[in-house]
């Protein structure tokens, strides 16, 4: 069975909404912006009801939710609060806190890993982007 | 006597063959040393040998490219990185004078790809992305990230989200799922 027979539900998503889709025979690669982040979790739910912990080692899942400069996120910790920070960086000092749940204002992706935002209390950092997703 | 006469222009007959045969032995003898010195000179396979290395060499492409010659023939032989070079070295040597024709034999060995500029990426962002699980840990090579350690069930895929997202060529997990 290829990796693309194996995965084809996440093959057939992926497909419907544009994303690129590599299977070279080692690792299936799926990469690309969806419309929501719905789209993108549910991408993750059936990645996990085929690879419970993870441990095929032959899929490469980059899937990233259409957000821009201006749009609500938010806050999608699994339990605590999100750090906000001076700069991009686990190394920068923490300036403020966001709730889980939170939904707070993105001004600008600063890279993959860092969003500039700013916190229902007016107070701008940054955030790790994968705490965050788009309200749509 | 006829028979006596007759035996001697037999051999007067053979003495005169013998002189021409001579002659036209010693003729043949001179135009096969005369043509010999000229094709020594001018189209020895060794030479054909050494020029066609020589215009080889001139390009670094080619440095993996040997060639021998044997009848006007050129043989290459060696390794080059795409196919294109490949037939880059056949147009040289088919270019040199007095080959006749080329026998192409290098193989085509792309060069392994790099990811050293990937690899420098992904280990830029690895740190933020396992601040939160600080029981994992990581290596990356040829943009591979390996996981080793242990990690909470509940938070697997959070940590899969953040890996898949620094774009790695593959990720082996090799962490303990509790």
């Amino acid at each position: 069975m290829t990796l693309s027979e194996k995965y084809k539900e996440l093959v057939d998503i992926a497909i419907n909404n544009k994303l690129s889709v590599n299977d070279t025979g080692k690792v299936l690669r799926i990469e690309g912006e969806v419309d929501t982040a719905d789209i993108k979790d549910k991408m993750w739910e059936i990645y996990k009801n085929l690879d419970p912990h993870f441990k095929s080692n032959d899929v490469v899942l980059n899937v990233k939710s259409k957000v821009s400069a201006g749009d609500k996120v938010k806050v999608v910790t699994r339990e605590s609060r999100l750090n906000i920070r001076q700069g991009p960086g686990t190394d920068q000092p923490i300036v403020g806190k966001a709730e889980k749940g939170d939904i707070i204002t993105l001004i600008n992706k600063t890279n993959d890993q860092w969003w500039l935002v700013r916190d229902n209390d007016g107070e701008e950092g940054y955030c790790y982007s994968q705490y965050l997703e788009p309200v749509n | 006597m006829y028979r006596i006469n007759n035996y001697n222009d037999t051999i007067n007959l053979k003495l005169e063959n013998m002189k021409l045969l001579r002659s036209l032995s010693i003729l043949i003898m001179i135009l096969t040393i005369g043509l010999g010195a000229v094709s020594c000179k001018n189209v020895s396979d060794a030479d054909i040998q050494n020029e066609a290395q020589v215009a080889l060499n001139a390009n670094p492409d080619l440095s993996g490219v040997m060639v021998t010659v044997l009848n006007k023939v050129a043989t290459i032989t060696g390794t080059v990185e795409d196919e294109a070079t490949k037939s880059y070295a056949e147009s040289t040597v088919a270019g040199v004078e007095n080959v006749v024709s080329v026998v192409n034999e290098i193989v085509v060995v792309p060069p392994p790809p790099d990811y050293s500029a990937l690899d420098n990426a992904i280990n830029a962002g690895l740190a933020d992305a396992l601040k939160d699980h600080p029981k994992v840990t990581a290596t990356v090579q040829d943009g591979v990230i390996t996981i080793n350690g242990e990690i909470r069930e509940r938070d697997l895929q959070t940590l899969m989200e953040k890996l898949n997202a620094l774009n790695p060529v593959q990720i082996v997990n090799n962490a303990t799922v509790k």
